[in-house]
């Protein structure tokens, strides 16, 4: 038998038996949320009858005529008090509303009447609604009395009658109406329903001392890995699944009312349920393997749902894109992870979604899938991550400086991955909550501290702290004058090849027009003075404080192991990530396309200024070239798209460069691998008596081969 | 049957076994002794192939740990201080459970679970869950759970904390009975009690180096001691010099171990 069916079978056994995940699973969506729901229907519809059912007390103040009094007088709904103080009335809740009349008409001239009446009380208002009705009756009745008295017809006053009506079905309005919130709730059950099978399965079965017999059995992680997400995803999928029975049921019943007094019918075709049911499974499997990824870095069910609570939170924020008005299925947005199925189930609910970008949507949750699947198997066969670095280590004291280096982790000369992409994370929020601020008040000036002090010092502060060499981390190496050559032939050639690139997407991507001409308004310079400060702000600061956090700690966090090309791609995507707007993810492509292009060429050359030279050509470029208006109107001259005799001269220059780059020294490392040998090895010969503790605690000091 | 072969484990910087070297011949009954943060964990797990070594390997028969470590799990059965039980399972689907895991199935795997439910007399509880379980009643499951495949090596890692004297016996006719039939047993403890009344040699682990090994009365002899306490607390504490039939040692131990 499949070691990872044994693990499954023994996995959804065990969940079964855990009230906690049956509550969760089964008694939520099949009791307490009918009942919640219909009990909150009931009880709306409750306090309106109640209301509805109860005289509104109403006062006329002003000069209103005999016939109006009298009007209102005869309405059942209405009890007519006399005040002296309109509004002191209406406060002191003596009357619900009152009209209030303007100066009487001379003539058949119209008269203003204002209802009085209290916002923030539910009996005000409905005496406001109820006043109101009643004197637009008496309006008509007198505009009709007034018609027949100059012999004109009722239709006179309205010579265009207005209706409307819908052309959709009742189940289509059903439909339309359970995917305005069906999805949100379907991936958010989705959710819950994977949540604590995975802490249990994970950090449950770590706490309780299992994991370590169950890894000493003669199955590889990767099958104990694959039954176990099985488990978790098939306990979300039947978790989001009965909760849409559930849910279907409970508005077909007829006891939810408000559906059939609008005449809506909430069936929804049996296949779109299939479909949804289907597209759920990648969505479980997500969920379930990057939960169980996380969960495994915890040493207690309680420590785990702390550290998922944040992932749990995150994951809601594109759970709830579909219920917003406005949002359309676009390709981009289906890429969005959970986002783009949201919305793939609100289209299907309410009709038939597009074709490309539901594929878009159910292929890049399956790929979003696989990579959480292949992150949750790296974590099981990590030792570390099981076990604990240092096997669980318990270190306390020392000052501010020990902690952040223990907090750190085994130090080498250089950040690891985990603490690279730490920091990249750091900096992205601090850059958010300060870098967007200081740019929307302080403008230029603003983008200026932003980099300088939110990437750069950053940077610096982060390898001092955590005592990194700051040779290795930031690729101090001067580089040779071939390579030097070979990154301005390569930029040079990279920068039309880039401009193809950000054409060719627009095809996908709608392109945001006032964006870009804001964005050439900012890089235009009229005066030299003007360009000699653009060059400053936009070339030389993004030269030096990105190139020291993107191609300094975060490509010496991720170059140990991995081959050039994947590492370089990996940097231009977070670099891209970096330039996305919110009003747009246009300048993604292309940045990312110059952050591949650094990111090969600073592990090439081992030199960051290889990378500060090309970012500062390229960033300068664009400047000048729009600064020049004959270089501009050339450029633009053919539209939309970049002049094609640029495409050759650049796939040359671009070869060349490379060619120059590849044919560099790849032989002069400045820095050992992270792997827990060489270079750890000598951190300890370097602090030969650092005091560490053992998992039951006792101190011991490391050893010293030297001595 | 066991053999660490200058097996060691590096956590970033610190060492925590180092070059340890030793051999658990079958029906042999061989403690590690040390203080705590010796190494015996990091040892034991080692060679139940739960971490890597890092330099240095470690065989369970002929299977390497780190080239065949799926070979050398199928000859194991590992009991640690935690019983590793599952609270939501009985113990006769967690017998079954690792049994399968161990590629058993069908009759043979049937009739080797009767037989421990049996042995171990488990069959008063077998269809309660294991979370309802008595300490000496789970300690029977587990140890039954390492027995299932009928494992030629045994590892033990400090199976009897926590346990009181009735407890503690069920672990201690067990390891008499498989050492009976021919099993290599390597436990870990720091009850001396233990060692003196199981063992047939004990290793003494100091800041991750076999600083002692040999017959329990060799150990006496050699330190001049009365008792496997006073002993021990002799090797530990550097009163005794290294033995110096223990290969490695003079050049491993660490000048401030403590």
């Amino acid at each position: 038998m499949n070691a990872a069916w044994v693990v499954f079978r023994k996995e959804l056994r065990e969940t079964l038996r855990d009230r906690r995940t049956l509550t969760v699973m089964v008694a939520v969506p099949i009791l307490l949320y009918p009942v919640l729901l219909i009990a909150t229907e009931q009880f709306a519809l409750l306090g309106m009858r109640r209301i509805e059912s109860v005289v509104s007390n109403v006062a006329v103040s002003g000069p209103a005529s005999e016939d109006v009094i009298e009007f209102l007088a005869a309405d059942e709904d209405l009890d007519l008090v006399d005040v002296d103080d309109p509004v002191e009335a209406v406060r002191s809740d003596l009357v619900g509303a009152v009209a209030v009349f303007g100066p009487a008409p001379a003539g058949r001239s119209s008269q203003r009447a204002t209802v009085l009446y209290d916002a923030a009380d539910e009996g005000s208002q409905r005496a406001r609604s109820v006043l109101a009705d009643a004197l637009r009756s008496w309006d008509d009745s007198l505009l009709a009395r007034r018609l027949v008295e100059e012999g004109l017809p009722p239709n006179f006053v309205e010579p265009l009658a207005l209706a409307d009506s819908s052309v959709a079905r009742a189940e289509e309005l059903g439909g339309y109406t359970l995917g305005r919130f069906l999805p949100m709730l379907l991936i958010i059950m989705t959710l819950l329903g994977t949540f604590y099978p995975a802490i249990d399965m994970a950090a449950g079965e770590k706490e309780r001392g299992t994991l370590e017999t169950l890894l000493t059995a003669p199955v590889p992680p990767r099958e104990i890995v694959v039954g176990k997400f099985l488990a978790v995803a098939l306990i979300g999928v039947v978790a989001a699944a009965l909760n849409l029975m559930s849910m279907l049921l409970t508005f077909q019943t007829g006891l939810f009312q408000f559906g059939g007094s609008l005449d809506i019918d909430f069936a929804l075709p049996w296949a779109s349920v299939l479909i949804i049911f289907a597209t759920l499974i990648p969505l479980a499997v997500l969920f379930g393997s990057l939960f169980l990824g996380i969960a495994l870095r915890s040493r207690s069910f309680k420590e785990a749902q702390t550290s998922l609570t944040p992932v749990y939170l995150l994951v809601l924020v594109p759970a709830l894109l579909p219920v917003f008005p406005g949002i359309t299925f676009t390709v981009a947005l289906a890429a969005v992870p959970v986002a783009g199925l949201g919305i793939f189930f609100r289209e299907l609910m309410s009709g038939s979604p597009a074709l490309l970008p539901s594929i878009v949507a159910i292929a890049t949750t399956g790929l979003w899938a696989w990579a959480a699947l292949a992150f949750a198997t790296a974590s099981f066969g990590r030792e570390d991550v099981l076990f604990g670095a240092g096997d669980g280590r318990v270190e306390s004291g020392g000052g501010l400086l020990e902690r952040l280096h223990r907090l750190l982790g085994p130090m080498s000369s250089t950040p690891n991955a985990t603490q690279a992409t730490g920091f990249i994370a750091a900096v992205a929020v601090l850059f958010f909550y300060l870098g967007f601020p200081l740019q929307a008040g302080w403008g230029e000036r603003g983008l200026l501290v932003s980099e300088w002090m939110l990437l750069l010092v950053p940077a610096l502060l982060f390898v001092r702290v955590a005592g990194f060499d700051v040779r290795s981390t930031f690729s101090l190496r001067r580089p040779r004058g071939r390579q030097i050559a070979g990154a301005l032939l390569l930029i040079v050639g990279a920068m039309p090849l880039g401009w193809f690139l950000a054409w060719a997407q627009g095809f996908v991507l709608p392109v945001p027009w006032d964006m870009l001409e804001g964005l050439e308004d900012l890089i235009t310079a009229e005066s030299p003075s003007r360009l000699l400060w653009l060059v400053t702000l936009l070339a030389l600061t993004p030269a030096i404080c990105e190139e020291a956090v993107f191609r300094g700690v975060f490509l010496a966090g991720m170059r140990g192991g991995a081959s050039p090309i994947r590492v370089a791609l990996i940097n231009g995507v977070v670099f891209g990530a970096f330039h996305i707007s919110f009003e747009s993810a246009f300048r993604f492509l292309p940045t990312a396309w110059l952050g591949f292009i650094l990111a090969w060429a600073v592990l090439s050359t081992r030199s960051i200024w290889v990378g500060i030279l090309m970012h500062f050509v390229n960033n300068g470029s664009i400047v000048v070239m729009s600064s020049i208006p004959a270089l501009r109107a050339w450029l633009e001259a053919g539209g939309e798209a970049p002049p094609w005799v640029l495409l050759a001269p650049a796939l040359l220059s671009a070869g060349v460069g490379v060619r120059l780059l590849a044919a560099g020294p790849h032989d002069q490392e400045i820095e050992p691998d992270h792997s827990e040998t060489e270079s750890d090895y000598k951190m300890t010969e370097s602090k030969p008596d650092h005091p560490s503790t053992e998992p039951d605690g006792e101190v011991t000091v490391s050893v010293d081969p030297s001595r | 049957m066991i053999e660490f072969q200058n097996l060691t484990k590096t956590y970033g910087g610190i060492r925590a076994v180092g070059g340890l070297s030793l051999v658990v011949q079958p029906g042999e009954v061989y403690a590690l002794i040390g203080p705590n943060g010796a190494g015996k964990t990091t040892a034991l797990r080692c060679l139940a192939t739960l971490l890597a070594p890092t330099s240095g390997t470690a065989f369970v028969g002929d299977a390497d740990v780190r080239k065949q470590p799926l070979v050398a799990r199928a000859r194991i059965g590992f009991l640690a201080a935690s019983m590793g039980l599952y609270e939501r399972l009985t113990p006769v689907e967690l017998l079954r459970y690792f049994g399968q895991l161990h590629r058993m199935e069908g009759p043979a795997l049937d009739e080797r679970v009767d037989e421990l439910v049996r042995v171990f007399g488990i069959t008063p509880f077998m269809s309660q869950r294991c979370g309802t379980l008595s300490t000496g009643q789970a300690q029977r499951v587990s140890v039954a759970r390492a027995l299932i495949h009928d494992p030629p090596a045994l590892i033990l890692d400090e199976s009897t904390m926590g346990l009181d004297v009735l407890s503690g016996e069920v672990i201690y006719r067990f390891i008499e009975a498989e050492r009976e039939r021919g099993k290599a047993i390597l436990f870990s403890t720091h009850h001396m009690s233990e060692v003196d009344l199981l063992a047939d040699r004990v290793g003494v682990l100091s800041g991750g180096c076999l600083v002692a090994e040999g017959t329990p009365a060799s150990l006496l002899e050699t330190t001049g001691e009365s008792n496997l306490a006073r002993a021990f607390l002799a090797l530990v504490r550097g009163v005794v010099p290294a033995l110096p039939t223990v290969p490695g040692v003079g050049d491993a131990l660490p000048e401030q171990a403590f």
